[in-house]
């Protein structure tokens, strides 16, 4: 398998962290390599968050993603879409929360840009917004093939509280029907 | 090579569990971003197995804390970032005086003052070789990957026991807070390769902890096992006990840095990354190493042969190393995220000027981008 290289970006408290970890624990499991590396700001709530995550099957020393190779982005909030978006390599696809993040006319043309309510259907449909970034993750993985779907889910339940399984399957399954959706409508 | 073992982690994760594996059965400190993983995971750790984990009303008293664990003779840990290690100074300088053994994690940020307190930086380097005033001999390991995190950890409790001081291990935000698979010794290697600090176990009149040879640490016995001496910041006597006698003040201090100076080859480590054939020789440690090696993959692939040398023991420097690649190479360059704190050191130990240097202390890493471009202006 070629590199594959996704990051996911919101604020600070929203925690977009726990997605990039399970997808590098993941693809370690598969045998290959996984590096997840978070950028923060200072500010305790509220500040840009970065999460890069790079898949490979040869050994990744640096670990952070370079500008224009970053083949799939998600962002939840603004003030972190309008600051990492230009590591997007151009016709990549950035998955952006329609309610919160805002591009331009130009960005449309740039990236393949789709628009899925995540926290919208945290909320309201998982029924708890903490689950948000295993919607996330579910969106990331339809779109980019990166990993097997079983070995995915396996590897999130491995990170979650028992008693949360149920809500965090459910939250899967959701995400991964509207990515597929928004495919299908593309 | 010894057992290994997979496990997929956080630098800092790495750290404090080396520190447990390692022996470590006390931490005291205070939780300083970007350091305070470290913390969060030995207060689960070693209350399991015995030991204890005190998070202290300041930095001061955290490291306070561990040095009296140090005492009463077991391994201990404090870990912070620069603006930590600045106000525990005057503490490591006791530690360093009584000589007395602990490891301090610095999780390097943006400085100076409070700084950039979560982005990435090596500003610390200088502060790790005199973080105190007053003369002795730093030793300071430095983790250039996630392994690394665990193994000179590690390493840096058995010098600790060796050398009888306070032992540097840095890392940085970057290395601390990455998240991937790291392959390290076995929990049985690791327990093997652990030798225990010197006791003395003659007559408790005859003990003189300080009274020693002008190459060898102190033998402290731990405290409340039946020799009495004394611990002091004065100048002391091999009783330890404060005196101003113009040979033995001459000798303590002689002392602390022959028991050093003499062994180096105990406490050197380096890395030397596609050195033998190359035409370019790049000088670079920790996290920076790792933009270091893939710009050195993608320029060899453009035909441009660059090599890395990468020093794991800071302090000491590996001078005569160094200085045989000085001779080697016509084209040096320094890569480090300071102003060149380090770019001094390679100057003294090559023995010239002529060192180009790549830094970067906006908080932000090295990208392999960075390094080419330098490389192809040489």
């Amino acid at each position: 398998m070629s590199k594959i290289v996704m990051r996911f970006t919101g604020v600070g408290g929203q925690g977009v962290l726990l997605a990039g970890e399970i997808f590098a624990a993941a693809k370690i499991k598969e045998g290959g390599f996984g590096i997840k590396t978070a950028t923060y700001t200072s500010q305790v709530r509220g500040g840009a968050t970065v999460v890069d995550i790079q898949l490979d099957s040869n050994e990744i020393f640096y670990p952070y993603a370079i500008d224009g190779e970053i083949d799939f982005m998600l962002s939840v909030a603004d003030v972190s879409y309008q600051q990492f978006k230009g590591g997007v390599r151009d016709g990549g696809t950035i998955v952006i929360e329609p309610n919160l993040v805002h591009p331009t006319d130009e960005d449309r043309k740039r990236w393949n840009i789709i628009e899925i309510a995540i926290i919208t259907i945290a909320k309201e449909e998982v029924g708890n917004v903490i689950t948000q970034s295993v919607v996330a993750l579910a969106i990331a993985n339809t779109y980019t093939k990166a990993l097997d779907k079983q070995l995915l889910v396996d590897t999130m339940l491995s990170k979650v509280p028992k008693k949360v399984h149920e809500l965090n399957l459910k939250a899967y399954d959701l995400g991964e029907k509207y990515a597929t959706e928004a495919m299908a409508e593309a | 090579m010894s057992a290994t073992r997979e496990i997929i982690s956080s630098g800092n994760e790495l750290a404090a569990i080396a520190s447990v594996d390692a022996g470590c059965m006390f931490f005291g400190g205070y939780p300083l971003t970007p350091s305070s993983e470290v913390m969060h995971v030995i207060s689960d750790l070693l209350p399991k197995i015995g030991g204890a984990a005190i998070q202290m009303e300041d930095e001061i008293a955290g490291v306070a804390a561990a040095i009296g664990a140090g005492m009463s003779g077991v391994r201990t840990l404090t870990a912070t970032s620069g603006p930590g290690i600045s106000l525990k100074a005057e503490n490591l300088g006791l530690a360093q005086m009584c000589e007395v053994p602990l490891v301090v994690i610095n999780v390097m940020r943006g400085g100076p003052s409070t700084g950039l307190p979560t982005r990435v930086s090596q500003g610390d380097v200088a502060q790790a070789k005199n973080p105190s005033h007053g003369d002795y001999k730093s030793i300071t390991v430095c983790a250039g990957n996630l392994a690394e995190c665990y193994t000179e950890t590690v390493r840096a409790f058995n010098l600790a026991d060796r050398f009888m001081q306070p032992v540097f291990v840095l890392l940085d935000e970057t290395i601390g807070h990455m998240h991937a698979k790291a392959e390290i010794p076995t929990v049985e290697a690791v327990k093997a390769g652990i030798v225990p600090r010197k006791t003395f176990d003659g007559a408790p009149e005859d003990y003189l902890p300080y009274g020693v040879e002008q190459d060898q640490p102190a033998v402290l016995n731990p405290m409340f096992t039946g020799y009495r001496y004394h611990y002091t910041g004065l100048h002391h006597d091999g009783s330890g006990f404060p005196t101003e006698e113009i040979e033995t003040c001459r000798k303590l201090i002689d002392r602390l840095f022959q028991k050093v100076e003499k062994y180096q080859d105990e406490i050197e480590l380096n890395e030397e990354y596609m050195v033998d054939d190359a035409d370019i020789l790049i000088i670079g440690y920790g996290s920076a190493s790792l933009a270091i090696k893939e710009a050195i993959n993608m320029l060899r692939k453009d035909g441009i042969k660059v090599g890395m040398f990468r020093p794991i023991t800071l302090w000491p420097s590996p001078e005569a190393r160094m200085h045989e690649l000085g001779q080697k190479f016509d084209k040096v360059l320094s890569v480090e995220l300071n102003q060149g704190q380090y770019l001094e050191e390679v100057q003294r130990s090559m023995g010239r000027l002529d060192i180009a240097k790549l830094t970067k202390t906006n908080g932000r890493p090295f990208s392999p981008k960075d390094i080419i471009e330098k490389v192809k202006e040489l």
